[in-house]
């Protein structure tokens, strides 16, 4: 009895360009399903474990400003090409105005009697955590 | 057919492998990360490997449990108890490890007399710290608080797992170590889940487990005190804690005079001590938390002889006089992060 395969014919010219293009696409996943690494600065806001909004600060061209009225202080945020900062806060402390402004990724303005937290990603992070 | 059949066949294959390959890539190497209050201040714990999901949710149970046991505003908590029965003759029974907190803070202010009291908490109450209405005491209501700080007044029973305050009116907080207790139980509880390799990031107590991913060390970078967008060094680790303490945080202002959170128990007023921030570098997290508020009141002249005496601990101390003193066991590890960000550095030897 004769195995399947001894009845293939020799490879044609279309079996080779199949094989091209399959390799091809299988590549252009592989390119488009990769983890993401882009270099734009996120600022991402996160009032009481939600995320209540997420800006491209790296794309922003002029100033924006936000104001967090269902926070239990509201608070005004300052969002400007490539940085961020807590403008004012109704909150006893004050300590997340004090913070001021932010502009590298990996760094956080925290305004804790609102439970909010403002963290920058993406870009160039230079470090892996910050003391301070 | 059959070979049209076996091609459509590798094309499958080959599309199912490019659609899987990448997640499964990026699965390895994206880490576990949680973010949490906890402790009056934010956590962040990112763990990496198969065990990071499991390990940081390990790592927030026991954060969370201590916070239960420690917290001095949450009336259920055994230093509340504690609290609560000073001066009426009662051992309060606490857990075995807050025990052992207690007299490791006792010895603390021991060895660095007039630096460091967990006992300081009237004279905190007094300035408006711990109620967020902070303003300057009046001199009457700051000696009358003044009066209540002495850790000698403590009594710790570790046999017995009980503790007594000794005088009506005083009271424990143990804001400058509890930090550094549960970063040692987060340590713990990632360790015993099997992760490798993780930080730690309680409030800027920073604890780096293993190494970063790729084998390099964890990179850390210290803020500056004068300008919280920027950083005074980036410092190479493996396997240690960071703990940072400075007046830059935690401040307020009144009639045009700053007053920061970190009280002298020498005066009961904000240390003035020449330094702007102290970071402690130790495999020891909650001599790590301890030490850099205690030698921040010290200032650094005392912050170097205690340095001097003993091998357990590395330090950055940055001075009002804009210089950046590196203890020597650091000096590999140590990166000055802007040339022209008006800070000199030098290296401090034993």
């Amino acid at each position: 009895m004769r195995s399947p395969a001894a009845d293939r014919r020799r490879p044609t010219l279309w079996d080779g360009l199949l094989a091209l293009l399959v390799a091809a696409a299988a590549a252009a996943l592989f390119f488009f399903l990769r983890p993401a690494e882009s270099n734009f600065l996120t600022a991402s806001i996160v009032l009481d474990g939600e995320t209540i909004g997420t800006y491209d600060l790296t794309g922003l061209t002029e100033p924006v400003t936000l104001t967090v009225d269902q926070a239990d202080y509201p608070l005004t945020i300052r969002l400007e090409p490539g940085r961020v900062c807590i403008g004012e806060s109704a909150c006893p402390s004050q300590d997340c105005v004090h913070t001021g402004w932010i502009s590298r990724a990996g760094e956080q303005i925290i305004c804790l009697p609102n439970r909010l937290v403002i963290s920058l990603t993406g870009g160039q992070q230079e470090f892996d955590a910050v003391t301070g | 057919m059959k070979h049209r059949i076996s091609s459509l066949l590798l094309t499958g294959i080959f599309f199912l492998c490019a659609g899987c390959g990448a997640p499964a890539a990026s699965g390895a190497a994206e880490p576990a990360s949680l973010q949490f209050f906890s402790m009056d201040t934010v956590m962040s714990i990112t763990a990496y490997g198969e065990q990071g999901q499991a390990g940081v949710q390990a790592a927030r149970e026991a954060v969370n449990r201590l916070d239960g046991l420690l917290s001095r505003t949450d009336p259920d908590s055994q230093i509340s108890r504690l609290n609560a029965h000073a001066g009426d003759g009662t051992a309060v029974e606490v857990e075995p490890d807050v025990a052992e907190l207690l007299s490791f803070a006792q010895s603390v202010s021991q060895l660095l007399p007039g630096d460091f009291d967990i006992t300081i908490a009237p004279v905190m109450d007094a300035w408006g710290f711990t109620t967020e209405e902070r303003h300057v005491p009046t001199e009457q209501a700051l000696s009358a608080a003044l009066a209540l700080v002495d850790s000698s007044q403590l009594e710790v029973d570790e046999a017995a797992s009980t503790a007594r305050l000794l005088q009506a009116g005083m009271e424990v907080d143990l804001g400058a170590v509890a930090k550094g207790f549960a970063a040692g139980e987060a340590e713990e509880a990632l360790r015993e889940a099997g992760v490798e390799r993780a930080t730690i990031d309680l409030g800027g107590n920073v604890t780096v487990i293993g190494t970063r991913p790729d084998g390099d060390p964890w990179r850390v970078a210290v803020k500056d005190p004068r300008n919280t967008d920027g950083y005074l060094c980036i410092l190479e680790l493996e396997d240690v804690t960071l703990s940072t303490s400075g007046g830059y945080e935690r401040y307020f202002e009144e009639d045009g005079v700053r007053y920061h959170h970190i009280i002298d128990p020498k005066t009961g007023y904000p240390a003035d001590s020449g330094l702007l921030s102290v970071t402690v570098v130790t495999a020891n997290h909650v001599l790590a938390d301890a030490l850099s508020t205690a030698l921040f009141v010290a200032g650094p002249e005392e912050a170097l002889d205690f340095w001097r005496s003993r091998d357990d601990f590395e330090l950055v101390l940055c001075t009002d006089d804009s210089r950046i003193i590196v203890t020597q066991g650091l000096e590999d590890a140590f990166q000055l992060y802007d040339q022209d960000g008006g800070y000199t550095y030098e290296i401090a030897r034993r």
